[in-house]
């Protein structure tokens, strides 16, 4: 992997959300969301399966559609009902828990897609770039490969160059390890870690504390729904305040555990 | 006495073997082979039905096909994508739509358009023109079916990481969801070609001008006017196999190649 960090220019964006409300149905997923990331800053998303840690995630960048609350990303509003999603969306990279790599596009081609078809990128420049990124990710040798051809923590490597071909202000991470062999989870966690070096903007949702310890500049901790507690990734996973986190980081870093 | 599973099958293999030659044999005795060779085979007295046979009825037939097939496609790839639309008066269209063409048998819809338009709407056009119309309304609504099938196949998350690349949904639908659900529909779509091949066949119960004949009406017109038996009939069925295989053929070579790169 490259060591130079600073290869990656980085115009970070931040995200101001406030009084985000999601249900499907009658299920109220996400009960009022108050939440900022800084430009530059790393925040992970903890919490219990269906917590609504994803869909918040997903809310960002309009994958889910919001029923309350404003959005307000880079210099976008995401709510509102005028703004052009498409041209947030080039902004925003997304990295998904099952991959999503194209599959009858080889590597490079998954790469330089969307520079191509949407920013309107010469082929040549496109390829440059993604080229870059794959560098950057490791997998520089590998653009002629299909996605199938590949271990689940390349694509998943391949994934993240995707969405940096596009330059974005921003990266979401969904559960990116979740779907991971265990022994292919490090050199994900790896290069997230660079990027955020790099001083790139993420929102990661993530069940790895040690990860979330040692790269976020906070962690937000959801439940129900809600933020039940927030603040330094040291402090709210080495000494967290409320009950419900001290239990669930009690489940986390104890699996065998169990209250009788 | 208790077989073993290996004495049950040798016995079974014996029994099929001698079935089989007991049914030859069988043939062989009891057919009158003069008479059936002269309903199915005189060959040699075929000479009057070419070169037309194939110049105009294998012509006519490709092409029918082949202009059929492409409506078929169009309005059917409309109606699969409005069956998958949010509006619902769409989606209630193209079901009704679907289901009726489907339900109902090809050569009545064939009569309809063949002695239906000419008498509602004083139509002028070749009968053939009605015979294209006709299956390319009943073949768009199998093709959208196998279309809609394809296009759901294709996992959401493709759609859902095209579109926060920036893409718009119509880019995401073309460069990404289609050429994954073509590999997809391939096999249901060449079945629909086939049948459609064979379904020209219809179009002799609408009459044409000679230079309009697909094969089954040469074959038809052969019965009569040559001294052959149905022998015009086994050529036109031998020339429908001279469409169908190569495409099946082509199909195949198709998706093993999908197959075998597992994309």
């Amino acid at each position: 992997m490259s060591n130079d960090t600073n290869a990656l220019s980085v115009h970070a964006a931040g995200v101001e959300i406030s009084g985000l409300r999601k249900s499907y149905g009658d299920n109220e997923v996400l009960k009022g969301i108050d939440l900022s990331v800084k430009p530059g800053e790393v925040v992970c998303l903890i919490g219990p399966s269906g917590s609504g840690k994803s869909t918040l995630l997903r809310c960002v960048n309009l994958l889910e559609k919001p029923n309350g609350g404003t959005i307000l990303v880079g210099g976008f509003n995401a709510t509102d009902p005028e703004v052009n999603l498409d041209q947030m969306r080039q902004k925003v990279g997304m990295v998904f828990q099952q991959f999503n790599l194209f599959p009858h596009l080889t590597v490079l081609e998954n790469c330089t897609v969307a520079p191509i078809k949407v920013l309107k990128r010469k082929k040549v420049d496109a390829q440059k770039v993604a080229k870059g990124h794959l560098d950057r990710v490791g997998l520089g040798d590998f653009g002629e490969r299909y996605p199938d051809q590949l271990s689940g923590g390349q694509q998943q490597r391949v994934a993240i160059a995707r969405a940096l071909s596009m330059e974005p202000t921003l990266m979401l991470f969904d559960e990116p390890t979740s779907a991971l062999d265990p022994e292919t989870v490090g050199e994900v966690l790896a290069i997230m870690k660079s990027l955020a070096q790099a001083g790139m903007t993420m929102l990661v949702v993530t069940h790895e504390m040690a990860f979330a310890k040692e790269v976020a500049d906070r962690v937000i901790f959801m439940d129900g729904g809600v933020v039940v507690e927030e603040g330094k990734a040291a402090e709210v996973i080495g000494n967290p305040q409320q009950p419900r986190t001290q239990d669930f980081l009690r489940r986390v870093l104890d699996p065998t555990h169990v209250d009788i | 006495m208790a077989m073993t599973t290996r004495q049950r099958a040798r016995t079974s293999k014996t029994v099929q073997i001698v079935l089989f030659f007991v049914i030859i044999i069988a043939l062989i005795a009891i057919v009158d082979w003069k008479k059936a060779s002269y309903a199915f085979f005189s060959f040699d007295k075929l000479g009057p039905m070419f070169p037309d046979m194939i110049l105009v009825g294998l012509k006519n037939t490709v092409f029918y096909t082949i202009i059929s097939f492409a409506f078929g496609l169009v309005l059917g790839l409309l109606l699969a994508l409005m069956k998958m639309a949010s509006f619902a008066p769409y989606r209630w269209f193209a079901t009704a739509f679907i289901e009726f063409f489907r339900g109902i048998p090809a050569i009545l819809v064939l009569l309809a358009f063949g002695f239906g338009l000419p008498q509602a709407f004083g139509t002028q056009w070749p009968q053939p023109v009605n015979v294209m119309i006709a299956l390319g309304l009943v073949s768009a609504a199998y093709i959208a079916e196998t279309l809609r099938a394809g296009l759901q196949a294709v996992p959401k998350g493709q759609t859902e990481a095209a579109r926060s690349l920036g893409m718009p949904a119509w880019r995401a639908m073309v460069t990404i969801v289609i050429p994954q659900a073509f590999k997809i529909v391939l096999p249901p779509m060449t079945n629909e070609i086939i049948l459609l091949t064979k379904d020209t066949s219809l179009a002799f119960i609408l009459g044409a001008a000679v230079a309009q004949y697909e094969m089954t009406k040469f074959g038809r017109d052969g019965i009569s006017q040559l001294d052959a038996g149905i022998t015009p009939l086994v050529v036109a069925g031998l020339f429908y196999l001279v469409i169908t295989i190569p495409l099946s053929l082509v199909a195949r070579k198709f998706e093993s190649r999908a197959a075998k790169t597992k994309r």
